[in-house]
């Protein structure tokens, strides 16, 4: 391989400069004209993403991808439904989403080898495939996900963590060797609970500003621990006093308090989020990306449905996929769906043949998902599967395309090479081609 | 790394390699399958994934010889095999890409592979007779390298057969590196160290049978002064560590001063802090043997019980919503009870195994209540007790594992007649009492043969018993034999980890030639030392807590600054959720009271995670939402950060009158007795002079509030890393 020394400082001003612009792929010309755009030095508000996460993998015929014509021990229970975007179907469950398809991309042709939890989780949270060979129940990490990168690259003022997660960490949300600063910010509390603050974040009862500020003097005395400084020896040490920092940071954050006072939005806004923990989740995504946050996730479980998939859907995904709608409707009225990407996807999708348990099982040959914001073309399908859903067909994408569309919106360069702590240098994304048909 | 070209290097490799056989002689398990392995035909990328590449289906790398035959000689009506014109067979044309192959020429019509294959079809696709030698093992020379950075040599792989013959298969063999970034092989077996010092495993795969071979790049030669060799041998585990070292040039980190070896032990032994009287008594020891003298009486406390129960809780204790609170409140009271008694692992593993009764007065029955069918039940012991993970195969053989599906299904099968009777499930209160007995029937099939298996063991063999037809029994008896090393050797690993901090193998319950451990010899004698004391855990803890090794200071110096597992400094580690609570509790003077537990019970006897606690949760206990629960994490966060600092109870519990705060601010103490008892009860040991003229200073001011000033030091005190990691 070849020496690359600082890429980071590769601007697109470099490349136009040193006439490379005709030499570059197409991918890094759109990353540094992103780039440019996302910097602060513009009147534009920088990019986000709001990465809802639906755990367990949803089935790709019963959201975006169903199969009228195929048998019915393929097709399923449901009818499909006509969208706003002509010639375009989705399943019936997803009713507000279609009503509203003319302003997010849905990609139907995401598809790889990984065909268990634990691995899936990490190729799509992270863009890279696991190293070595993973199991279902597995919380692994082996490369810093999308939310981590994103706060090592693109940072955040203010006292505000760069990367939320709620209500959990997702298996493979992690900042693998970037280090703990980088870890998302895990807001377990539920949104939707009459009572909900974000845990310990403000001084308990009793305690004064001034007291605090003195403990916190005399906490600096009396820390004598000794840490290590260098980072191949991983001392956790050097990890807890970046999150006693950050942890100060946010107690003193002024955006940051005022993100979380989710009650101070009115009603009718919240009614129409949706009176759930998801829905009321999106609503504080929303709120957190407002504060200039810009990398939430929203790790959604109970996607696994290898048992009762219609009733489940019937249960649960008419609420889901309203908020998921109100969400994008509300970013849009607000300006700010143009800088916010809303995306949601699981580990793959399911088997065609649904299984004796009226459930489908996991199958990573094909997968659908919710593609909005940040200048993605509405009403646009990528790709597509075979005729009875079994596997991507046209146009067969990868995660780590998928990843580099994420980093490349938010201005991020997923060529660029991160150093681990012991030297080994590691891209972003080992395939930095974006989908071209997402990036407007 | 060209690819292409790589496979094209490899072809003409092979054709100067492999002198094609007579017809007669090519047969398909012993010929065929490994060009097929070898060209790549049966990866997880084409034809080995699950559904095959376009309608052509092999198994995964091989491993189902009689599939794979079916699949080329009778499937899609035999034409991808003609006898009367073999080159027109549609294998031959596909793998030369004379027809159009998505996976492009993997055998051109001039080479060797093509050639056997042709003679193959010819002779009518013979199967490898049952009678022919059989492949037994394969090897790897060398089996263990030291290289100088940017070194490359060729590995050599020979298989061995059952008639005592052996071939040089290297060029049929697949090759993986454990960190290729450390050190790289390419397709033929040619190994590249890089740039920076460290180890990696090369593993060859042939067959479905594995081999590999250890390279180190140690340390450069120093070129400043280095530090010094402190080390003393004392027992078998030094030895075997300080070998090592040697070998990849690191020098041990110096020995832990008194202070951090008692916190490290009591925090290790029993899940507490000292206390003021106990730290103050070690501390203030001068016996030679002390340390020895702390161990013994650690592991003699009745808090050893509970806080190893409440380890192997973890990994055995079902969700009471699914299966019953009483039930599991009974398992959780057996786990306890096992260790209160200090009862041998082979037994305690043997009991499990083999659990009969009812779940209310038979706590391991729960565990079957919980299991119910053999394809659950098996992995989970195959996992816990012999570090093996099965969960793969059973629906695949898996490309890094030796284990099949049938072996899956055979292992299964000791738990096929399992008898259940009384209430089965109805969470989520599943309130009545279930029976496990061993049954008269029932067996596993396999899911594609659908043919019942008899039960086998993963390797060796079974000795039937003849007074019982529980072949659970059976089952037991080959996991504890002495043959099986996997059994104590990951229990050694598990213990390793809960004092070291880190595995000798990560993750601590995946043995497997392809995830070798960073210290075989020391693993292996581990295991074989727990195994000779009876299997007594508090012995294995012991030899353990004895060596220098473990005594070993966290700080490292300049020549093992990057040993990130091979112990030769102590790693740090957060301390666990249940004993950072107790310990607030225990330094506050405020217990803390939990749902659902006898008054006192401290977080190390809680019986379920479903027991709600905000500290606990925060400080990473399983999730018991998640079935099954997830693992706990180690890791700090900010979310910790601020619940130090701001969680109301943690304000409480230094501000309330029964506390050890109120108590110190009306007692007699002098300012600096009660920094001294701060330093001793949150750290475990004395303040130095400059803390202890800090403390003071506190309490200067005439009009200093002392109370006010014990409780914002505390919450100093509790607020470091000294307090939150055990050194």
């Amino acid at each position: 391989m070849s020496e690359i020394k600082n890429p980071s400082g590769f601007t697109r001003r470099d490349a136009l400069r040193l006439g490379l612009a005709g030499l570059l792929p197409a991918g890094l010309m759109d990353v540094l004209r992103l780039r440019s755009e996302a910097g602060t030095t513009t009147q534009k508000r920088p990019t986000s993403c709001i990465l809802i996460w639906m755990d367990g993998g949803p089935s790709h015929y019963e959201t975006f991808d169903p199969k009228p014509d195929a048998p019915s021990e393929i097709r399923g229970k449901f009818d499909t439904i006509a969208t706003k975007t002509p010639g375009v179907h989705f399943s019936k469950p997803m009713k507000r989403l279609a009503s509203i398809s003319d302003k997010f991309a849905v990609i139907r042709s995401i598809r790889h080898d990984q065909g268990n939890h634990g691995a899936g989780n990490h190729y799509m949270m992270t863009g890279a495939p696991p190293r070595i060979p993973v199991g279902c129940g597995a919380f692994v990490s082996f490369h810093p996900s999308l939310g981590s990168v994103t706060a090592h690259e693109r940072g955040v003022q203010g006292g505000l963590p760069a990367y939320f997660s709620l209500p959990s960490m997702t298996r493979s949300g992690g900042p693998n060797f970037l280090g703990a600063r980088f870890a998302p910010f895990v807001v377990s509390d539920d949104v939707n609970s009459r009572n909900f603050r974000v845990r310990d974040v403000s001084l308990p009862p009793g305690l004064t500003d001034p007291r605090f500020a003195s403990r916190r003097d005399l906490r600096k005395h009396v820390d004598h621990f000794k840490r290590f400084a260098d980072e191949v020896t991983a001392d956790p040490a050097v990890s807890l006093d970046t999150y006693y920092q950050q942890g100060y940071d946010l107690m003193s954050s002024q955006p940051a308090q005022a993100a979380f006072r989710v009650e101070s939005e009115p009603d009718k806004v919240r009614d129409r989020y949706g009176r759930t923990s998801f829905g009321q989740r999106c609503l504080m995504a929303r709120r957190l990306v407002e504060a200039g946050v810009p990398f939430v996730t929203l790790n959604e479980g109970g996607w696994d449905h290898h048992v009762g998939l219609f009733d489940a859907f019937d249960k649960r995904m008419g609420a889901f996929e309203a908020s998921i709608a109100t969400l994008i409707e509300d970013l849009e009225e607000r300006g700010m769906l143009d800088t916010t990407m809303v995306i949601a996807l699981g580990e793959f999708g399911r088997t065609p043949k649904i299984n004796k348990d009226a459930g489908r099982d996991h199958w990573s040959n094909a997968m659908s998902v919710l593609f909005a914001g940040c200048k993605t073309p509405g009403g646009l399908v990528v790709g597509a599967t075979d005729s009875r859903g079994y596997s991507a067909k046209d146009r067969i994408l990868s995660p780590e395309n998928f990843a580099a569309t994420v980093y490349t919106k938010l201005g991020i360069d997923p060529a660029k090479i991160l150093f681990t702590p012991s030297g080994r240098p590691t891209y972003v994304v080992s395939d930095p081609t974006p989908i071209k048909e997402l990036m407007g | 790394m060209n690819v292409r070209s790589a496979t094209v290097g490899w072809l003409l490799a092979l054709s100067a390699v492999v002198t094609p056989a007579f017809a007669a002689d090519v047969t398909f398990e012993r010929d065929i399958q490994p060009i097929l392995t070898r060209a790549g035909c049966n990866a997880g990328a084409c034809h080995g994934k699950a559904r095959g590449q376009n309608g052509f289906a092999l198994s995964l790398f091989g491993f189902d010889s009689a599939f794979d035959h079916d699949a080329i000689v009778r499937e899609d009506r035999g034409r991808r095999v003609f006898p009367a014109a073999p080159d027109e067979s549609l294998l031959l044309l596909k793998a030369a890409a004379r027809v159009p192959h998505g996976g492009g020429p993997r055998l051109p019509k001039e080479s060797a592979g093509y050639a056997t294959l042709r003679q193959w079809i010819i002779a009518g696709m013979p199967h490898t007779p049952a009678s022919a030698p059989r492949l037994l093992r394969i090897a790897v020379e060398p089996s263990e390298k030291t290289v100088k950075p940017s070194d490359s040599f060729p590995l050599r792989v020979t298989a061995f057969y059952s008639d005592g013959s052996r071939e040089n298969v290297t060029h049929f063999a697949g090759f993986n590196s454990s960190e290729s970034t450390v050190v790289a092989v390419d397709p033929n077996g040619v190994v590249l160290a890089g740039k920076i010092p460290g180890e990696a495993a090369i593993s060859a795969r042939f067959q479905g049978l594995f081999a590999s071979c250890g390279v180190t790049i140690p340390l450069p030669s120093a070129t400043g002064k280095s530090p010094e060799w402190q080390f003393t041998e004392t027992n078998f585990i030094d030895r075997l560590a300080a070998q090592k070292w040697r070998k990849l040039g690191f020098v041990p980190s110096r020995r832990a001063d008194d202070a951090t070896f008692l916190r490290r032990a009591y925090v290790d032994v029993i899940g507490r802090v000292p206390t003021l009287d106990e730290a103050r008594a070690f501390l203030s020891d001068k016996s030679p043997n002390k340390r020895e003298k702390l161990i013994d009486h650690l592991l003699a406390q009745p808090e050893y019980a509970d806080y190893w129960a409440n380890k192997w809780a973890d990994l055995l204790r079902p969700n009471p919503y699914r299966v019953g609170i009483k039930a599991v409140f009974n398992l959780d009271g057996w786990i306890r009870d096992s260790f209160r008694r200090d009862m041998p692992y082979d037994e305690f593993v043997r009991t499990i195994v083999t659990a009969k009764g009812g779940t209310f007065d038979r706590g391991p029955a729960t565990i079957f209540r919980d299991r119910r069918e053999p394809e659950e039940i098996a992995p989970m012991v195959s996992q816990l007790f012999l570090g093996i993970r099965l969960e793969c195969a059973k629906c695949h053989h898996h490309p890094f594992e030796s284990w099949g599906q049938e072996q899956f299904y055979e292992f299964a099968a000791f738990f096929a007649k399992v008898g259940r009777k009384g209430t089965g499930l109805s969470p989520p209160i599943s309130g009545s009492q279930e029976f496990v007995f061993a049954g008269k029937s029932g067996t596993v099939k396999h899911p594609i043969s659908g043919k019942a298996l008899e039960p086998k063991p993963l390797f060796g063999s079974v000795k039937t018993s003849e007074e019982s037809t529980d072949p659970r029994e059976s089952l037991a008896r080959w996991m504890t034999a002495p043959e099986n090393a996997y059994f104590a050797n990951v229990m050694a690993n598990r213990v390793w980890v809960d004092l070291m901090g880190r595995g000798i193998v990560e993750p601590i319950d995946d043995l497997r030639a392809t995830n070798p451990p960073s210290n075989g010899p020391l693993l292996d004698a581990l295991g074989a030392d727990f195994r000779a004391s009876g299997f007594k855990i508090k012995s294995l803890i012991k030899t353990i807590m004895m060596s220098s090794v473990y005594g070993l200071d966290s700080e490292p110096n300049s020549r093992n600054i990057s040993d990130t597992r091979d112990f030769s400094r102590h790693y740090r580690q957060r301390l666990r959720a249940e004993v950072i609570i107790d310990a607030i509790g225990d330094i506050t003077e405020i217990p803390n009271s939990f749902n659902a537990t006898a008054p006192g019970t401290r977080a190390t006897g809680i019986w379920t995670h479903r027991t709600p606690s905000v500290s606990l949760d925060t400080f990473g206990r399983p999730d018991p939402n998640q079935d099954p629960p997830c693992e706990r994490t180690s890791d700090t966060s900010v979310v910790q950060a601020l619940h130090l600092m701001n969680a109301p109870d943690l304000q409480k519990k230094l501000t309330s009158d029964e506390g050890r705060v109120a108590r110190l601010a009306k007692s007699k103490q002098s300012p600096g007795e009660i920094v001294e008892e701060l330093y001793l009860i949150a750290y475990g040991r004395l303040p130095t002079p400059d803390e202890q003229r800090f403390g003071l200073s506190l309490f200067a001011d005439g009009k200093a509030d002392r109370r006010a000033a014990i409780e914002d030091l505390l919450w100093a005190l509790l607020n470091t890393p000294e307090f939150v990691f055990k050194n």
